[in-house]
């Protein structure tokens, strides 16, 4: 894979993980997270700039313009996700509190979204989330993690979860009760 | 009352007894399965899963119609409005994926030959979409999604199903799975080979034992 291609994967994988921390400042009210999605599409848009001026520059030496059209539009597209995930974030961001509705919808959708408190006991304490498998044991994934008053945002299977640590999840309904327990200490893995 | 061709009435009856928050619900939802089922036509090269986008991105924009009648209706005053307008610019977020969506699946049009370092990149994102068939050996077979709890036992989403000619997209919890099913499933890596060898018989599905027996 070249530097487009790794810069093209980062700005999708980027776009999603918006959206998700998008919904979870509204179902959770949190500014932090809310004012994360906003600097993060800024780093998408300087992003996006670079693929669609290499694809341009690139077009130059290999003619190969149908190729640079497709990475233009597809930069394009992920580039309105992220900004679609920040017009959802900016709800949060205004001085009135977010409808009622709103959090009642995110609870009704067949993609929830869900936090927790590592406990002491957890198996999630001490481990890293590759090692747990959280996302192949209960499909849920972990979005964000917030540590005393700093936050990691789309940590990865290397991230090392500790006790105390808020973990924000996306996944489906049925595996939040697993979530749960495992990061209350009452299930071990 | 406008309406658009093709629409049938009970449609329309059914979605305007619908409540702003089943609407934004659906919205939501519509625009989570609308952009897998994006991907996936990228990465399958399938003209068939690009129209079902394209039918979704119509869909939404009806539903967008629906809801801020629904949120106007409801309004009674200007704490109302504010927060009454801050909901309608998520529904517009959403129909802004959607639309997002629907111009991924464009890519479609340009030559096969000079698109393929798409479905290369979309391989290495974090989140695979695969396809997999479901064998005779199977034992999901003849069980609804719900019942396997697919998604909660092995992280993996099934985003459409397709049954001989037929496709079912984003399907539904009370969906049953068929032998010979092809499904096309988002999640880990690690996931999709335990969802493999299930779906290959070579695996037994996972049996709980039953709450207090």
């Amino acid at each position: 894979m070249d530097r487009l291609d790794e810069m093209l994967l980062e700005v999708k994988d980027t776009s999603e993980l918006m959206i998700d921390l998008a919904y979870s400042s509204l179902l959770y009210n949190n500014h932090d997270i809310a004012e994360e999605v906003f600097s993060m599409e800024e780093a998408v848009d300087e992003m996006v700039g670079q693929i669609q001026n290499e694809a341009i520059n690139r077009v130059i030496e290999d003619k190969n313009a149908p190729k640079a059209l497709a990475i233009i539009r597809l930069s394009t597209a992920l580039e309105e996700i992220s900004d679609a995930a920040m017009q959802i974030a900016d709800v949060v961001l205004r001085d009135v509190q977010p409808h009622p509705v709103i959090q009642l919808s995110l609870r009704d959708s067949e993609v929830i979204i869900t936090a927790a408190q590592v406990q002491d006991d957890s198996s999630l304490a001490n481990r890293t989330l590759g090692d747990v498998k959280l996302a192949t044991q209960s499909g849920m994934w972990v979005i964000a993690v917030k540590r005393d008053r700093r936050y990691i945002y789309g940590p990865d299977e290397h991230t090392v979860i500790a006790a105390g640590d808020v973990l924000f999840a996306r996944g489906p309904k049925d595996g939040e009760a697993y979530f749960k327990d495992l990061a209350s200490g009452a299930v071990k893995v | 009352m406008p309406y658009k061709a093709g629409e049938h009435a009970h449609d329309r009856v059914d979605r305007m007894s619908k409540s702003v928050r089943e609407l934004l619900t659906e919205m939501k939802d519509t625009s989570e399965v609308i952009v897998d089922l994006a991907y996936a036509a990228l990465l399958f090269d399938s003209e068939e899963i690009a129209t079902e986008v394209r039918k979704l991105e119509e869909e939404m924009d009806t539903l967008k119609y629906e809801i801020r009648i629904k949120a106007m209706l409801a309004t009674r005053n200007k704490r109302d409005a504010v927060q009454l307008s801050g909901l309608l610019q998520i529904a517009s977020a959403a129909e802004a994926i959607s639309n997002a969506a629907g111009d991924m699946v464009k890519l479609l049009d340009l030559e096969v030959d000079k698109r393929p370092f798409l479905s290369f990149v979309l391989k290495d994102a974090e989140e695979k979409i695969r396809m997999l068939t479901l064998s005779e050996k199977s034992d999901m077979q003849n069980r609804s999604i719900q019942d396997l709890s697919v998604e909660s036992e092995t992280g993996m989403r099934i985003i459409a199903i397709k049954r001989g000619k037929r496709w079912i997209y984003g399907p539904e919890d009370t969906t049953s799975l068929k032998a010979g099913d092809i499904l096309i499933v988002r999640g880990t890596e690690d996931g999709c080979e335990t969802l493999k060898r299930y779906a290959c018989g070579d695996k037994k599905w996972p049996a709980y034992p039953q709450e207090g027996s």
